[in-house]
């Protein structure tokens, strides 16, 4: 881990993931994320969780925000502070992430009768994560960026 | 290597078509899962058990699969269960609704059981 305070105050550690475009990927960045996670403390349960909001946004961004282009990097940057951790995830926007995409899910009985049985995962994020923010990445695409506070132990 | 990490098998167990889920059920389980439930269906299976094992990974495409498995059962007038599931997935899954629809077990045995006790 790089330690990028070089002030007195309090110290953040980060780490970086460089993904290629590619579903299946994601698997590293869970794992990493969740080996930090122990390290820090967290419960079993948010480590799971945070598996699950972390795999959701790499997928969105590796299909929608870099369309499965190869050549294209999903950035992951895992930031400790003290009492939290900060996820963010940053495609190379492609595609915009619609605003259809931030809408909230349908319900299991409207995807009953639709063909795309899909649509939960920034819901799923939503429910798991603590903190919840879509921006527009430095590179100019998609980024989300998550926080799950240490302290708050479901 | 970091895809298509899922084996299915089929088996049958005192009237119940079993569906052993080994591994990640993610976008690349999806014909894997509905090749094996057509068969068990195409063999007339009324009772159907999707039993999960060492699957530390399902995400929302693996979870609209299993959407897709359910519509299938409830138009088919099948019955359908769960077990083996982590906590976590566990939660999910009634956090989407699956649990409504669906009999969620902690094991095998528990979901053997909920099936006779179903058909008797």
């Amino acid at each position: 881990m790089a330690d990028v305070s070089h002030n007195a105050g309090p110290v953040e550690r980060v780490v970086e993931l460089h993904l290629p475009s590619r579903l299946g990927y994601e698997k590293v960045a869970m794992d990493a994320a969740a080996s930090l996670a122990r390290r820090m403390g967290f419960s079993a349960d948010r480590v799971d969780a945070l598996r699950t909001a972390l795999a959701e946004a790499i997928t969105n961004a590796i299909e929608h925000g870099n369309a499965h282009d190869a050549q294209m990097r999903v950035l992951v940057m895992l930031t400790v502070r003290p009492s939290e951790l900060v996820v963010s995830v940053a495609d190379q926007g492609r595609k915009p992430l619609m605003p259809a995409h931030l809408s909230p899910p349908p319900t299991i009985e409207e995807s009953f009768t639709r063909g795309d049985k899909g649509g939960w995962g920034i819901w799923l994020i939503r429910e798991l994560m603590d903190e919840v923010e879509f921006t527009t990445a430095p590179s100019g695409g998609n980024q989300v960026r998550m926080v799950i506070h240490l302290e708050k132990q479901s | 290597m970091l895809d298509n990490d899922l084996e299915v098998h089929i088996r049958e167990r005192e009237g119940v078509a079993i569906i052993d889920l080994i591994g990640d059920v993610t976008t690349f389980a999806e014909e894997k899962i509905t090749n094996a439930y057509n068969e068990v269906s195409r063999k007339g299976a009324r009772n159907i058990l999707l039993n999960f094992r060492q699957n530390d990974y399902i995400n929302s495409a693996g979870i609209a699969i299993l959407i897709g498995i359910v519509t299938e059962v409830n138009r088919s007038n099948q019955r359908l269960a769960m077990s083996g599931l982590s906590q976590h997935f566990q939660k999910i899954f009634r956090m989407v609704g699956l649990a409504q629809y669906v009999d969620i077990y902690q094991d095998e045995d528990e979901a053997i059981r909920g099936f006779t006790a179903a058909m008797a």
